[in-house]
């Protein structure tokens, strides 16, 4: 089997706030291997982003990384790093896109300039040969008349543009891992595709692994080549995108996939998940899901549930799959769209 | 840029005229005449009058001002017999001007290092002493800590000169200080919040995921953004370091302009007075201009129209 490039083992996260300590990560477990795109899905405060800010160091000041954690890169735990240390992986062996590219991007520095920064930082280039470089890769990211506008300021250029940018300030320094935190969601539904294109695109010319954050199923399908789904601080199913699509075994998953919109009418009306989240300030004895989860065994309140093996790439943490519990299909409305998709939508490879 | 300061210069002209209307009008309010002396007959009075023109009515003294003040001419002083108002400025202000520049630059230079110490350092032992120190700083007027420092320093430690301006240096050392602490303290508060507020900003978690350390992220990246409202502060810290000035020059005996307009205004030297309003008020429009412009310069998002 294939070494992994990035391995995450037992990563706990913490908040201390005034209210208490916040548990946002509560042992998370995955890996990312070379060239392939890992989506975390969850909803909001679900721990996806957190995950990803920790792989960079970048949490609040307020956050502790409990110890035991492992972030493996190579030979290196980056889970016992100090912040001096952090400067030799951001942005030349992890670089990160973030989500909102009206407001992550120096307003006071010509896109250029930002672009070329880590050029020069990490691959040792001059000022000029850094503005060259910063040219040609913003051609590459597909903007435009790029000789004109590289003294250009962010507030000039539109939300589609800036987010080119922000990607090829991520690519500047030719990193391995590539996070991609929810990249189209503040952009309008056009813009988004070419986005996705872009990364899709560069991932494959760098051969770089995409660990890509969203909580919109349709972008899963579209980029994933494996797919964890969290909720509450934990990774809760594991599994090629095919087996999370076309197998969902997690109650959650199901959960997920059918308040998912679809253009067919056919497939019914749109389902939400009933509740709300577990209070992470005092995250509950058992699966954190099982509150709202209609499915629920008895033993789900009680104790969490470990991860049972469903094929060598896909596994799902619930009693449901354990040999005693009753057997349970997925609900109905699971069943037509996967019907709906496998009728509509053929995944290549 | 050119139609823009066109467009500034007309408002600071209007500005100035308001300035000039409501001071003269003030003046007339104020109780008093310019003759203390208790000796002057009434005769060598209205005679008095006559010259200086104070005779006539007050609309028709308010127009013959502003007709001279057209032609550049601020009248001629009370206090000091046959002197001109402009020369007595002209001699002045330059002592006042080196004085507040010297105070502008090292408070603001301090409290720019201050703030940003104490955003980087926040909540944390650092952070609180700074800011006990800015809170003093602004809760204590500028003439107090002239004392203050006059007395430490000038007297008991004998480091440095208490009084008197132009034979050295030093001289300059305890007034500058004296002023520069208000504006001091005022930014370092002003810096410390926006550089908190810019370390929050995405940009700023976007620099630091470039690796290219913590110092490159605040000098290259969080500095410039939390100057440009600081820039705004220009204008207002000048007319606190013009009033502080008229105190802390009567403190140290400086014959700066501040010192001339506080004694001009119990003898009722009415041009004096209404010549250091003006070039106070000149100053200040002055200054506030080329805050603006310099704000345009370090923000790209403004762009002067």
């Amino acid at each position: 089997m294939q070494t992994p490039i990035l391995e995450v083992k037992n990563l706990e996260v913490s908040f201390a706030t005034y209210a208490g300590t916040i548990q946002a990560i509560r042992g998370v477990d995955f890996q990312l291997f070379e060239g392939e795109t890992l989506a975390i899905v969850g909803e909001s405060g679900s721990g996806k982003s957190v995950t990803t800010k920790t792989l960079l160091g970048l949490n609040a000041a307020n956050a502790t990384v409990k110890k035991g954690s492992q972030i493996l890169l190579g030979n290196t735990n980056l889970a016992d790093y100090k912040e001096k240390d952090w400067d030799q992986i951001r942005g030349k062996k992890i670089a990160m896109v973030f989500q909102d590219p009206m407001t992550s991007l120096d307003p006071t520095m010509t896109i250029g300039k930002q672009i070329a920064e880590p050029m020069e930082k990490h691959l040792g280039k001059k000022a000029k040969e850094a503005r060259e470089a910063a040219l040609a890769l913003m051609k590459d990211v597909g903007i435009p008349d790029a000789e004109e506008h590289i003294d250009d300021y962010p507030h000039q250029w539109s939300g589609g543009m800036r987010q080119r940018a922000v990607i090829a300030i991520a690519l500047a320094a030719e990193p391995d891992i590539l996070i991609a935190d929810e990249p189209t969601t503040a952009l309008d539904v056009t813009i988004q595709a070419q986005i996705l294109n872009i990364l899709k695109a560069q991932q494959k010319k760098r051969k770089m692994a995409v660990i890509f954050i969203t909580h919109d199923l349709g972008v899963v399908a579209d980029v994933a080549d494996r797919v964890a789904v969290m909720y509450a601080g934990k990774i809760v199913e594991k599994g090629t995108v095919n087996e999370i699509f076309y197998n969902p075994k997690h109650p959650y998953t199901w959960g997920l996939l059918s308040s998912m919109p679809t253009t067919s009418t056919a497939l019914g009306s749109l389902h939400a998940i009933p509740g709300t989240p577990p209070d992470l300030l005092y995250p509950p004895k058992g699966d954190a899901f099982a509150n709202r989860n209609a499915y629920a065994l008895k033993i789900d309140h009680e104790k969490q549930p470990p991860f049972f093996q469903v094929s060598p790439t896909h596994e799902a943490a619930t009693w449901l799959l354990d040999k005693r519990a009753p057997k349970v299909v997925p609900p109905e409305e699971i069943q037509k769209r996967q019907a709906y998709w496998q009728e509509h939508f053929v995944k290549e490879g | 840029m050119a139609r823009y300061i066109l467009k500034r210069a007309l408002i600071l002209i209007i500005t100035m005229w308001i300035v000039v209307t409501a001071t003269f009008f003030l003046m007339q309010i104020l109780p008093g005449t310019p003759y203390n002396n208790p000796k002057l007959t009434q005769s060598a009075i209205d005679q008095l009058n006559a010259t200086y023109g104070l005779d006539k009515p007050v609309l028709v003294q308010y127009w013959d001002y502003l007709i001279n003040l057209l032609h550049g001419d601020l009248g001629t002083s009370f206090q000091y017999q046959n002197q001109s108002v402009s020369t007595l400025i002209g001699q002045r202000l330059p002592i006042s001007a080196q004085l507040g520049f010297q105070a502008l630059v090292v408070g603001v230079l301090l409290g720019l290092w201050f703030g940003a110490v104490s955003a980087r350092n926040q909540n944390k032992k650092l952070d609180g002493f700074l800011g006990v120190i800015s809170t003093l700083g602004i809760s204590t007027p500028s003439f107090i800590l002239a004392i203050v420092l006059l007395f430490v320093f000038g007297y008991q430690l004998d480091w440095l000169p208490i009084s008197g301006w132009g034979d050295s240096f030093s001289q300059t050392i305890l007034p500058t200080l004296a002023l520069a602490v208000t504006p001091m303290a005022i930014t370092t508060r002003f810096v410390r919040s926006e550089m908190i507020e810019v370390l929050h900003s995405d940009y700023i978690q976007l620099a630091r995921a470039k690796g290219i350390g913590e110092d490159q992220v605040i000098q290259k990246h969080a500095y410039r953004n939390s100057m440009i409202p600081i820039l705004t502060l220009i204008g207002p810290l000048t007319a606190g370091l013009l009033t502080g000035s008229t105190l802390v020059e009567n403190i140290f005996s400086i014959p700066g302009i501040g010192q001339q307009f506080v004694s001009s205004i119990p003898t009722k030297d009415y041009p004096v007075i209404m010549g250091t309003t003006i070039v106070y008020a000149l100053m200040l429009m002055v200054m506030i201009l080329i805050t603006d412009i310099l704000t345009a310069i370090v923000d790209p998002r403004v762009r002067l129209q």
